[in-house]
């Protein structure tokens, strides 16, 4: 891994730094933009972020483990979160996450060993009149049911 | 309340395009804006809206004239206007509807209500799942700078407002305001003591409104219309409509834009189609996971601000969520909790472990290692949270979880006896 | 100002004061976590919490400001419910560590549960389980079970020290106080920590298991390891009373001062302090050759005060020399000015001070002695000793204080002290002089004599014996004392000279400075 961010990515963070009237003021966009280009957020991204934003790196670390978006360790190609809140659950959630975890031959929080996909719980997507729904990395699908899950999964390739 | 109710966020939704600059002012799009910034001064646009009794629609219902209007002028800062896109309370999805088709509607109330109170500068912290809605939005943006509808001198106005994006990356405390200015500041999103409150020091130390996407998307309307109109379409101390957003065991969730006061029965069997085939009604979220529950026998009950805080529950983001008799609530109870437990900050003792105290002994009930003791228990924990904490997400907490065991307790014991 | 009532006590205080602070300032006390003087409120940890008539909902003391005809109730039972309700969700969270956990006995948890909580667990559930002995500085440990994340010590970093070395990480219950990555809490302050720590999650491995807090007395007293002047308590441990040298200072702590210290005192001290007690001269000795011979003191000043008349009014001056430093007291050296300056006129007095530090910035100050204001004031030159005011053709040079150690090595001072007549040393600790001496006199420690210190702002401070002596050691200005009544010189105005406080008020009559009442605390 580089020890840098690309050309590209520094200039649309000083776009986004000139945003607002304290630097640190950007940190969590910079941390989105960050984590698409690299994949996750450890050490070395915090420290490169934490530089460009004049911030101690601890304060980097603060933010991103207090969100539950800001990955620490990179994730498979396809990150699978379902929805386990209350209308997802009162509509059969529970038994999609049994079904995936069967499926995928992981628990909960794991990765395929293959990397493709890593299977997650959480909270209401906003998107509770599709119920159950899940969002994979930023692409929701609602209405599920062991056949849709089969066959969104197999389209992703 | 006229039959054929207006509907003013979400008519012209199914047009094409309507997220488009010119399809949105091809239906009128931007005229109100004009109106206000050419034909109105700041204090007039001010004092309409808080004559048209507009409360805000984020879950506290405050009214939002009366929030701008505590905005100090005299004080040598900038002001700057949050948009509270967070939407993070379970049950609720309208903002995301706002801003997928309609997002110049709400450009269009940001730059009213900036001018209102003399705001150069808006925010919308949009929570990070909503990628897809960031992006139309970010769109929308460039072309209303394109179109002189935000920027410098907005429509020859001299009025100058800039807005941006600002994603959240998952924390439902993030919707709460004063942890939303600091997540904005870069900073973890811990509330603040109230007082100050963030009218006079908000975001970065300088006065600041905040204001939900729903309340700001009804604020063109109220321009053009007036305000006697806005309380003509909803009640006399509380106008417009609502975006009821039905979840949950009915035959047509959905939104469903509807005058405030609408009856709660009528949306769920009425518009929402009533429950699916075969399932019968239990109980009802009104408002969103932190409104206190309802009985089936309940429902008979106007949809607005008072009318629910006076039945004990509250109106909150008007998200409906409809539970049917298979459904058992020591699940609900469970699923409450655990959300909670997982969304609390942890900076204030009562809310960091009395949610997590509450989960775990719900769990263990549910485990079929509980008593009814533990009901009494789950309660007087909740008691001990409510209006104790730094902020009002102890009270979202805890009020669940005694309504729940206080209307459903022959319930929850017998599931206890059951195991 | 402003008219209030707490707990149906009527009372005025000043416009802008928290109800706390109005509330302390009458003697009443309100329990709190998170609130510390130092920062600004916090309002997280909620046990402040009280009834306010007509507000609804109960309020934070720390943060509310109080105003004209607010009737405050800090004991109804809403708010004696509130605060059980707190604790019970702490102790909830809470490891049973108190047989093992050095905070007990000065515990605010187990205070508040004695005084607020006498509850039964109701807690039936796992408790989470933390690490419990991370390294977070050289000598720091965290135990993350213990810690009620009152976030004190993030908020002494980031805003007292500004190094930020510890954060939040996670949120909810999962929250936790960490360093980051490899980097620990390295800075001049950390052991401050620990006192600010309510509970015994920050611990110090210089005192962890040594002793219990309640076999500990506390003294007020004045840190002598540099200009500052910082307040402290010494906790010592008082010693069993047949058994002579066991008492023992076991740690520092800051004791609050506006003016000079605010509520922090830096490690150098706090680890400097602890060595005064190091190596501890008990006797006095004479030393001829290989041979040390114990000396009564009435013998050792016997034979100083023989050697001084020997040698004749004219020669005095010129064959005497007295080595003093920047550490001894206003009093002391008020009676070596009267004795040694005015009585017998010496005109070789030089200093040896430990030689100055870097200031950090904060409160440590580059000038390591703790009286150098009070010398100056007093008429002495500070002029520090070089090794040419050994050569020449002294008979009598009298040290006080083991510092020239530290300027010279044994190497170079043995060449210039040989010639010297007779060499008399004063000190408390063994430095290595004492092989280059021939009368070695044991003075007592900053923690068995009292007098006053001034500051480098000018500020008198009082300080008083902690306990001892240790052996045979004696204050320094009890020596010089004994020698000047030995030497027969009379000090007018100063016929006794056996209260300290009575030579104080000599030298304030003599030397206008001096006329500042002494501070005991701020």
């Amino acid at each position: 891994m580089s020890l840098d961010l690309s050309s590209g990515l520094k200039k649309k963070i000083e776009e986004i730094v000139s945003h607002y009237p304290k630097k640190e003021a950007a940190l969590l966009p910079v941390l989105h933009l960050v984590q698409r280009e690299r994949g996750s957020i450890t050490a070395e991204e915090e420290r490169i972020v934490a530089g460009l934003l004049g911030l101690h790196p601890i304060k980097v670390r603060e933010v991103v483990t207090f969100h539950t978006m800001f990955m620490q360790k990179p994730l498979g190609t396809y990150h699978i979160q379902v929805c386990s809140n209350l209308t997802c659950s009162l509509l059969g959630g529970e038994k999609l996450i049994d079904y995936l975890q069967k499926k995928l031959g992981v628990r909960i929080g794991e990765t395929t060993g293959d990397g493709r996909f890593t299977l997650s719980q959480v909270e209401c997507l906003g998107a509770c009149e599709q119920a159950p729904c899940m969002m994979v990395n930023f692409n929701y699908y609602g209405h599920l049911d062991r056949d849709k899950l089969d066959a969104i999964l197999g389209g992703l390739a | 309340m006229s039959p054929a109710a207006e509907k003013i966020l979400t008519r012209n939704f199914g047009l094409e395009s309507y997220f488009k600059i010119g399809v949105y002012r091809k239906h009128n799009g931007y005229r109100a804006q004009k109106k206000a910034l050419l034909e109105m001064n700041p204090a007039q646009v001010l004092e309409e809206v808080k004559k048209a009794g507009l409360r805000g629609r984020g879950g506290a219902g405050f009214p939002a004239g009366l929030k701008w209007s505590f905005v100090p002028q005299n004080v040598d800062k900038p002001r700057y206007l949050c948009v509270n896109a967070d939407e993070g309370e379970p049950g609720t999805f309208k903002d995301r509807y706002i801003l997928a088709h309609n997002p110049h509607l709400l450009l269009e109330g940001i730059v009213i209500t900036a001018f209102a109170v003399g705001i150069h500068a808006a925010y919308v912290y949009i929570r990070g799942e909503y990628e897809a809605m960031a992006r139309r939005l970010e769109g929308a943006i460039a072309e209303a700078y394109e179109s002189a509808c935000l920027g410098k001198n907005i429509m020859a106005s001299g009025f100058d407002l800039d807005v941006f994006v600002h994603r959240g990356a998952g924390a439902y405390i993030c919707g709460e305001e004063t942890a939303l200015l600091e997540s904005l500041e870069g900073k973890r999103g811990h509330p603040r003591v109230k007082p100050p409150f963030p009218a006079s020091v908000g975001l970065f130390q300088c006065p600041t409104v905040i204001n939900n996407v729903e309340t700001l998307a009804n604020i063109p309307s109220i321009i053009e219309h007036g305000a006697q109109w806005f309380l003509d379409q909803g009640l006399p101390r509380d106008g417009g409509t609502r975006m009821f957003g039905v979840s949950g065991a009915v035959v047509r969730p959905g939104i469903y834009e509807l005058p405030v006061g609408t009856s709660l029965k009528k949306i769920i069997f009425d518009h929402a189609g009533g429950l699916k085939p075969g399932k019968t009604l239990k109980a009802v979220i009104p408002g969103g996971l932190s409104s206190p529950i309802l009985r089936a026998d309940e429902i008979d009950i106007q949809m607005d601000c008072d009318s629910l805080a006076g039945a004990g529950s509250m109106l909150g983001s008007a998200a409906i969520i409809v539970i049917d008799t298979e459904s058992s609530i020591m699940d609900v109870l469970k699923t409450v909790a655990k959300f909670y437990a997982h969304e609390s900050c942890g900076q204030c003792t009562p809310c960091r472990v009395g949610t997590t105290w509450i989960h775990k002994i719900i769990k263990r009930m549910a485990a079929g290692e509980g008593e009814a003791e533990d009901l009494d228990a789950i309660v007087r924990l909740a008691f001990n949270i409510k209006g104790k904490t730094l902020c009002p997400m102890g009270d979202a907490a805890a009020m669940p979880i005694i309504s729940m065991v206080q209307k459903f307790r022959t319930e929850l014991e017998s599931s206890l006896r059951k195991m | 100002m402003v008219k209030v009532v707490i707990d149906n006590l009527p009372l005025e205080t000043q416009p802008g004061l928290t109800v706390l602070k109005a509330a302390q300032q009458a003697g009443i006390s309100i329990p709190h976590l998170c609130y510390h003087p130092a920062f600004i409120p916090e309002g997280s940890c909620r046990m402040c919490l009280v009834e306010i008539e007509g507000l609804p909902k109960l309020e934070l003391a720390c943060s509310t400001v109080v105003r004209e005809g607010m009737k405050i109730s800090t004991q109804s039972p809403r708010v004696r419910e509130a605060r059980r309700g707190v604790l019970e969700f702490l102790l909830a969270d809470h490891p049973l560590d108190c047989p093992i956990c050095d905070k007990a006995g000065e515990c605010k948890l187990q205070d508040y549960y004695g005084e607020y909580g006498l509850f039964e667990s109701a807690f039936r559930e796992e408790k989470e389980k933390k690490d419990k002995k991370i390294r977070i500085a050289d000598n720091l440990i965290l135990d993350r079970e213990r810690c009620i994340l009152c976030t004190r010590c993030v908020r002494f970093l980031r805003e007292v020290t500004k190094t930020q070395e510890l954060g939040i990480f996670h949120r909810g219950i999962r929250s936790e106080i960490s360093t980051y990555e490899a980097e620990l809490v390295q800075n001049n302050y950390s052991v401050n920590l620990v006192d600010l720590c309510p509970v015994g999650a920050i611990t110090d491995t210089e005192f962890r298991f040594k002793t219990r807090a309640w076999f500990l007395k506390q003294m007020e007293s004045i840190c002598p390891l540099c200009s500052q002047g910082c307040n402290i308590y010494v906790d010592y441990h008082p010693g069993f009373p047949r058994i002579p040298g066991t008492a023992k200072v076991f740690r520092i702590r800051p004791r609050a001062n506006d003016t000079i210290n605010g509520h922090w005192i830096c490690n150098f001290g706090r680890a400097g302090y602890l060595l005064l007690e190091k190596d501890r001269w008990m006797n006095p000795v004479w030393r001829k050759g290989d041979r040390e011979t114990i000396l009564s003191w009435e013998k050792a000043l016997q034979v100083l005060a023989e050697k001084l008349r020997g040698l004749g009014a004219s020669r005095e001056k010129a064959s005497v020399s007295l080595l003093l430093n920047s550490g001894l007291t206003n009093e002391t050296l008020f009676l070596t000015k009267k004795i040694f300056k005015d009585g017998l006129g010496l005109e070789k007095i030089y200093f040896a001070d430990p030689r100055p530090g870097t200031g950090d910035g904060l409160l440590l100050q580059p000038d390591r002695t703790s009286n150098a204001r009070g010398a100056k004031e007093m008429g002495f030159s500070l002029r520090q000793v070089g090794l040419e005011d050994f050569s020449q053709g002294l008979d009598i040079l009298i040290i006080i204080g083991p510092y020239l150690a530290e300027l010279f090595s044994p190497a170079e001072l043995k060449p210039a002290l040989d010639p010297i007549g007779t060499k008399f040393l004063l000190t408390s600790r063994a430095s290595g002089l004492e092989s280059l001496v021939d009368f070695v006199l044991p003075a007592s420690s900053m923690n068995e004599t009292s007098g006053t210190l001034t500051n480098k702002d000018g500020i008198i401070q009082r300080f008083s014996r902690v306990f001892g002596p240790c052996g045979e050691s004696r204050p320094e200005w009890v020596f010089i004392r004994d020698l000047g009544k030995e030497l027969d010189i009379p000090i007018p105005g100063m016929p006794s000279l056996t209260d300290l406080e009575a030579v104080f008020r000599e030298l304030g009559h003599e030397i206008p400075f001096f006329r500042n009442e002494p501070s005991w605390k701020s």
